[in-house]
């Protein structure tokens, strides 16, 4: 019974979130090991998960053995363990990163554990109402970790922000369950999709719900008016949060509003309700949009790429509002490939400013020849964010603006195309920064030894900045590592296709 | 019982007339209120609302709470679901309370403020 | 006919310099190695490409797939004629390109040399890509990355304006490629479920609905027209003339303008098919976007006193032939259109590398400052001039036979289909004429002005409407020895600098006490004049120097002053690293015997000294050409036969580039079918159902 392994997933590092700070006690270095023995469990686990899903179909866990509909179940089918694969990868790149980078208390580790629990849970839940107790959990841990930089009150405050925007989405999102338990007298979401069927796609209390839910995502994932919060948690949070929560959280969100949007009220309920595919579309165009150009905006890096993020998530809910199978295959693929880009586009930003203290776009100036190799994965990643081939934010922008194409919305079609441009602008304002201009204080020391800085392997060797010494080979490995996967694997579609037709064609019956 | 006037609306459906005060009154006070503290009152009491929402809607007419003796007699009773579901609501409620003032504490370390309008100059200034 | 086989070389020739990018990286410490490294490369990649020439000659298509890169979509490379035909001439000319670049880089000392030779190899496999690309999201990935690549090429210098010049080169060629070429390849496979190159057209676009057809048309060849320079997209083009030279060259007259109107050839051929586009009713209004385009690029053309923005204009110009030419429907049309490609590329790479040779050796860039720099430079301007009236379309040039064919076509399909066509062969003839007008007076004022007696040029150096003079300025203007009526007397900086030498000589008029105003004394003068200058002079000369990139030139005369300030000789005085550096000076406190010693002196001095020209460039994040250009105090030196043998006229590197470049281009025009090209379109057009008549 390979279905076991998915309440493993959820439960390993939630039991041992506690470890570290009972260890702790006695041991003060206690967390990363543990965190890291169950960082790779977990990994191992949902690799293992799946290759089971690939080759014997979906699997449901019933919890506590409390039979259908009434108790919970874990379901795991092909896009759940794609996006739990990312998790258990993203959060060991995360963990191997932060070993140096920090922040380094045990509480640290524990919120990990926690997190990563958290994370498997909203990818993995069957339930409607369980969904909503994991994203609490998730974003309860996200809220603390932002708030862990003891540095400044900023990040104290950009978490108070957060609680409040966080909790006022998930209650919405709350509400909109509600709703639907009101309308259906079901939870589970397997048994929703048939109930609502069965009580119409207008009715209003179920288009009520689904308001309510999508605002509430809307909220989660930061689409523009609702991404207030999102700038300052991912600028003001120690680099290896930044990374972790921009990679997965707000994925996770938006994973969870493709499950609830196509796996509970189904392509039907898209297509009979026209005004709400509108505002769908309307609401994530202007996001690409105005993301697009606060990201431009910006002096500082990661704020930055936050904003970036707003655009994507634009993107993404663009697709699924677009309600086809073509555009659905490109969000997840973009949803993935997002996470892995912004993982390692923050991890590239926190060894800069780790080693120069570079955290504002000029301050890039002329960093590619002191560091080559980080500079080059933060490249490869802007590159595959920009949606160049190939890579895979190529992918997920074709078969999106295909999607778009298909379903006949020239507005979206367009937005997205001119979002390359959109995104262009900020990436090579960076690029350009970072291998066209000279540092005019570092002007001396460059004239002098031109060619020497590129010898340097991965920027440990120059001596300039002082504190390059707390950067590690690891950490420039994994920043180059992400850089170079999201390039290669610009060339899976078919990978991806293969994998996710299962899944599809439940969405698309 | 059910017409469509508003007196009868007013007389039927009042508990879904209070959730909506409560939960409005609770989202009022967290956007216009200053205070930190009574911000976090506020999204409680915008939680609470909610969590009443639920409770109200397990309501089953003449139904008693759902304690089924073994033999399965009794009832009608009222749906146990959501109550559950309101439980557990509820510490993720109190769990988020206690995050939201241990980061009200830091702040006020930090900054000595509570008021949300001085938090932001002083932070913009910083 | 045509036989398909599996074969590795298309990924060998995309891959060979791929490889060399790796290779000139990991040889960054070792130049001479880099180096060979880049010839080597093009060599083999030339030598790969050559090896398919016969057998796609034949008839033969070598296809290699490398696997899926989306539903239906094979990441397939494939050498067919149309793509052989860009790939032989990339690779050809990017071995004549390798070396020039290697005596241009050397010759200016520039930084970044791996990097500039590690993007160069990249270019040269995105372009390989291009040409070899099956299918539109193939070629699609290679314009991508050919954008990418050749970014670190235009903002090479790192200077203000080079990386204005990158940000509008990306702007620009990613609004083509990233959105457009996009969208297009987008509305294809949906319309089609394809995106194959198919000869002669994919056949569900014959059937789609026309609008749609249309609207997809449009954003395909726009978004390839933008590298391809047609207006009102091509500014990028002239902006990114600020890259050194072989890049301007290679990329922006062969693979990256090349590879737009490539891209426009393989839309027009094999995705819809002339057949269809002609049904459509769209060959037509690209030609005319087309004709629009070639008119006036040549008349700004007139405009550009910088040689190389004159060229860009050029460039800008004569790619519009070549999408004229597909938009006209007919074998003759379709002929000249694709001979024009290496027609043009051989033409222009003569050009660009003459302007190259001419910056390297004497830091001269804009054509007014060029005056009598014919016997400097002889080769390098005879050169030059061939290229030109091959431009031109002189007969025996490789200009002349491509537009004969055009001229052909159009005054064809002016007969027998609509008379649009007419106006087209009006818009080519009267290019040919304005040709004429912006190469001539290069010639012109290389061989048969002198340095001491050069006259105004009108329509370059004069705001446009006239501008107001006075009557001082006008009695000045007839001092001048031009053979030539003068049209205008305020004879502005760089002329006026020459004509002042002679005023100053022969009316003693009053100006300050330089001796240095006297052409033929000697240099130590000069150094003695030098702490003479008034103060006033420097400030003036700054001013006096600082023209604007259009090369219109603002009079320097100060009002109510009475006389004119400082002449040329004085602001090359003021500034000693220019005095210092130029091989002209060099060769000329040398015995001029050696001439590889002449470099090498120049070399090290321009490495070890603080104050040379190349460090003091990038210092005030400047261009090449400020303060330096024109002729020594001497004037220029007579270089003879012999002493170009011996390389004083600039270095082998550069000058055999430049001799095998315009022997192309003569090649081109007297034996069209000899070097292959010819026979090869001949190919290309019959594949696509075109037959001749």
């Amino acid at each position: 019974m390979s279905d076991v392994f998915l309440p493993l997933l959820v439960a390993i590092p939630i039991v041992l979130s506690v470890v570290p700070l009972i260890a702790g006690l006695r041991y003060e270095r206690a967390g990363w090991p543990i965190a890291f023995v169950g960082s790779i469990t977990v990994t191992a686990i949902a690799g293992y998960v799946a290759v089971t899903i690939a080759s014997s179909g979906r699997l449901i866990h019933a919890l506590g053995n409390y039979p259908q509909p009434y108790g919970i179940e874990l379901v795991g089918d092909e896009l759940s363990a794609l996006v739990a694969l990312l998790i258990a990868i993203v959060s060991l790149a995360v963990l191997l990163y932060a070993r140096t980078a920090g922040p380094r208390g045990n509480a640290f580790y524990s919120g990990y554990l926690l997190l990563t629990g958290g994370l498997f849970g909203v990818a993995l839940t069957g339930d409607m109402f369980n969904l909503f107790v994991f994203l609490e959990i998730t974003s309860l841990v996200t809220y603390a970790l932002v708030a862990s930089d003891r540095t400044s009150g900023k990040a104290a405050y950009a978490a108070f922000k957060y609680v409040f925007l966080g909790t006022v989405g998930a209650s919405m999102y709350l509400l909109g369950v509600g709703y639907l338990y009101v309308a259906t007298g079901t939870l589970n979401m397997r048994d929703l999709q048939e109930a609502i069927a069965s009580v119409g796609y207008g009715d209003p209390i179920v288009q009520a719900a689904f308001g309510f839910i999508l605002v509430g995502f809307a909220i989660k994932v930061a689409l523009f008016p609702l991404h207030t919060w999102q700038p300052d948690a991912y600028t003001y949070a120690p680099d290896s949060v930044s990374a972790y929560i921009s990679a997965l959280v707000s994925t996770a969100s938006a994973y969870a509003l493709i499950r609830i949007t196509y796996g509970v009220f189904t392509q039907s309920f898209l297509e009979a309700n026209d005004l709400i595919v509108t505002a769908i579309l309307v609401v994530a165009s202007v996001s690409i949009v105005v993301g697009s150009l606060l990201a431009l905006m910006q002096t500082e890096v990661k704020r930055m790429f936050a904003y970036s993020s707003v655009a994507q998530f634009g993107m993404i809910v663009a697709a699924i509002g677009l309600a086809n199978e073509t555009a659905l295959f490109g969000a997840i693929l973009h949803l993935l490939g997002h996470g892995l880009i912004k993982a390692g586009l923050f991890m590239a930003a926190g060894v800069l400013a780790t080693a120069y203290g570079a955290r504002t776009v000029t301050d890039y100036a002329g960093l590619s020849r002191r560091s080559p190799y980080a500079v080059g994965g933060m490249t490869l990643a802007g590159i595959a964010l920009i949606g160049l081939p190939p890579s895979i934010g190529f992918l997920g922008k074709w078969f999106m603006a295909l999607g778009a194409v298909e379903a006949g919305a020239w507005g979206v079609a367009a937005v997205i195309f001119a979002s390359t441009m959109l995104t262009l602008a900020y990436v090579f304002r960076l690029v350009e920064m970072l291998y066209f201009r000279s540092p005019s204080a570092a002007r001396t020391d460059e004239s002098a030894a031109v060619e020497v800085p590129d010898a340097s392997t991965d920027g440990v060797a120059a001596p300039d900045g002082g504190s390059i010494d707390r950067v590690t080979v690891a950490q420039v490995a994994i920043v180059v590592s992400i850089g170079i996967t999201v390039i290669a694997l610009g060339f899976s579609w078919e990978l991806f296709a293969d994998y996710l037709d299962p899944v599809l064609g439940r969405f698309f019956a | 019982m059910t017409d469509g006037s508003v007196l009868g609306l007013i007389t039927t459906r009042y508990a879904y007339l209070v959730v909506v005060f409560v939960a409005t009154v609770g989202l009022y006070m967290m956007i216009a209120n200053q205070n930190l503290v009574k911000k976090l009152i506020g999204l409680n009491m915008f939680q609470t609302g909610i969590f009443l929402f639920f409770i109200t809607s397990a309501y089953v007419v003449d139904g008693s709470s759902a304690i089924v003796p073994a033999d399965g007699a009794g009832g009608p009773f009222a749906s146990p679901l959501p109550q559950v579901i309101v439980l557990t609501a509820i510490v993720v409620g109190v769990s988020l309370t206690a995050v939201g003032l241990a980061l009200i504490i830091r702040l006020y370390a930090e900054y000595g403020t509570l008021r949300a309008d001085a938090l932001r100059e002083v932070i913009a200034d910083e | 006919m045509s036989e398909i086989v599996t074969d590795i070389r298309p990924v060998a020739a995309v891959a060979v310099s791929l490889l060399g990018t790796i290779l000139i990286v990991a040889s960054h410490r070792r130049p001479n190695l880099r180096e060979a490294w880049t010839v080597l490369v093009s060599v083999g990649k030339f030598a790969i490409v050559a090896s398919m020439f016969p057998a796609v000659l034949a008839g033969t298509t070598f296809s290699y797939s490398l696997g899926s890169v989306l539903p239906g979509i094979e990441f397939v490379l494939r050498a067919d004629p149309l793509g052989l035909l860009f790939a032989t001439l990339a690779s050809l000319l990017w071995i004549v390109t390798s070396f020039y670049s290697i005596g241009y880089m050397r010759g200016l000392d520039e930084d970044n040399q791996t990097r500039f030779f590690a993007a160069f190899a990249a270019s040269l496999s995105a372009t390989m890509g291009i040409a070899f690309a099956g299918n539109l999201v193939t070629i699609f990935i290679f314009y991508e990355l050919l954008s990418l690549a050749t970014y670190p090429l235009v903002a090479h210098d790192e200077t203000d304006r080079a990386r204005a010049a990158g940000r509008k080169y990306l702007a620009y060629t990613f609004f083509g490629g990233g959105v457009l070429v996009l969208a297009g390849t987008v509305l294809v496979y949906w319309i089609a479920g394809t995106t194959d190159f198919t000869a002669g057209g994919i056949e569900a676009l014959a059937a789609a609905d026309p609008t749609i057809a249309q609207i997809t048309f449009i954003v395909l060849a726009i978004g390839f027209g933008v590298k391809a320079g047609l207006m009102p997209l091509h500014q990028w083009l002239p902006e990114a003339m600020v890259a050194p030279t072989p890049v301007s060259g290679l990329l922006h007259a062969v693979a990256v303008v090349k590879s737009g109107a490539f891209g426009v050839a393989r839309v027009v051929l094999d995705v819809f098919g002339p057949e269809v586009l002609y049904q459509l009713g769209m060959g037509l209004v690209i030609s005319t976007i087309a004709a629009i385009t070639l008119t006036a690029a040549s008349f700004i053309a007139i405009r550009k006193d910088h040689l190389k923005q004159r060229l860009a204009y050029s460039t800008v110009s004569q790619l519009s032939y070549i999408v004229l030419g597909l938009g006209l429907f007919g074998w003759y049309g379709l002929i000249g259109a694709l001979l024009h490609i290496p027609a043009h590329a051989f033409m222009k790479l003569t050009l660009f590398f003459c302007a190259g040779a001419i910056h390297v050796e004497t830091h001269t860039d804009h054509i007014s400052k060029m005056a009598g720099i014919g016997k400097r430079m002889p080769v390098t301007l005879g050169a030059f001039t061939i290229a030109a009236a091959g431009m031109a379309g002189t007969p025996l040039l490789a200009g002349f036979v491509s537009k004969y064919y055009m001229l052909i076509g159009g005054v064809q399909m002016g007969a027998t289909l609509t008379p649009v066509a007419y106006y087209l062969v009006g818009a080519l003839l009267l290019s040919g004429v304005l040709n004429i007008v912006y190469f001539w007076p290069v010639v012109y004022t290389a061989f048969f002005e002198a340095e001491d007696a050069h006259d105004a040029k009108p329509l370059v150096d004069f705001q446009l409407g006239g501008e107001k003079r006075s009557l001082l300025a006008s009695a000045d203007g007839g001092s001048g020895r031009s053979n030539r009526p003068r049209t205008d007397g305020g004879v502005p900086d760089d002329d006026r600098q020459d004509a002042d030498d002679l005023e100053d000589a022969d009316k003693t008029q009053d100006v300050a006490d330089d001796g240095a105003d006297d052409p033929f004394e000697p240099k130590e003068l000069i150094d003695d004049a030098e702490p003479e200058r008034p103060p006033v002079d420097s400030e003036q000369g700054e001013d006096d120097i600082d023209e604007g990139p259009t090369g219109v030139i603002q009079p320097d005369f100060a009002p109510g002053d009475g006389r004119f300030e400082y002449d040329d000789s004085e602001f090359d005085d003021s500034d000693v690293a220019a005095r210092l550096h130029p091989s002209d000076h060099v060769a000329e406190n040398e015995n001029e015997t050696d001439a590889q010693a002449d470099r090498t002196d120049q070399v090290s001095d321009s490495s070890t000294d603080d104050d040379t020209h190349d460090v003091s460039a990038h210092d005030d994040e400047g261009t090449h050409d400020h303060h330096h250009e024109g002729p020594p105090p001497g004037g220029w030196r007579h270089i003879t036969g012999r002493e170009v043998l011996v390389g004083s006229e600039t270095t082998w590197f550069m000058l055999g580039p430049i001799l095998a470049a315009v022997t192309g281009a003569i090649a081109l025009g007297v034996v069209p079918y000899g070097i292959g090209f010819l026979e090869l379109i001949e190919v290309i057009v019959e594949g696509v159902g075109v037959s001749p008549p």
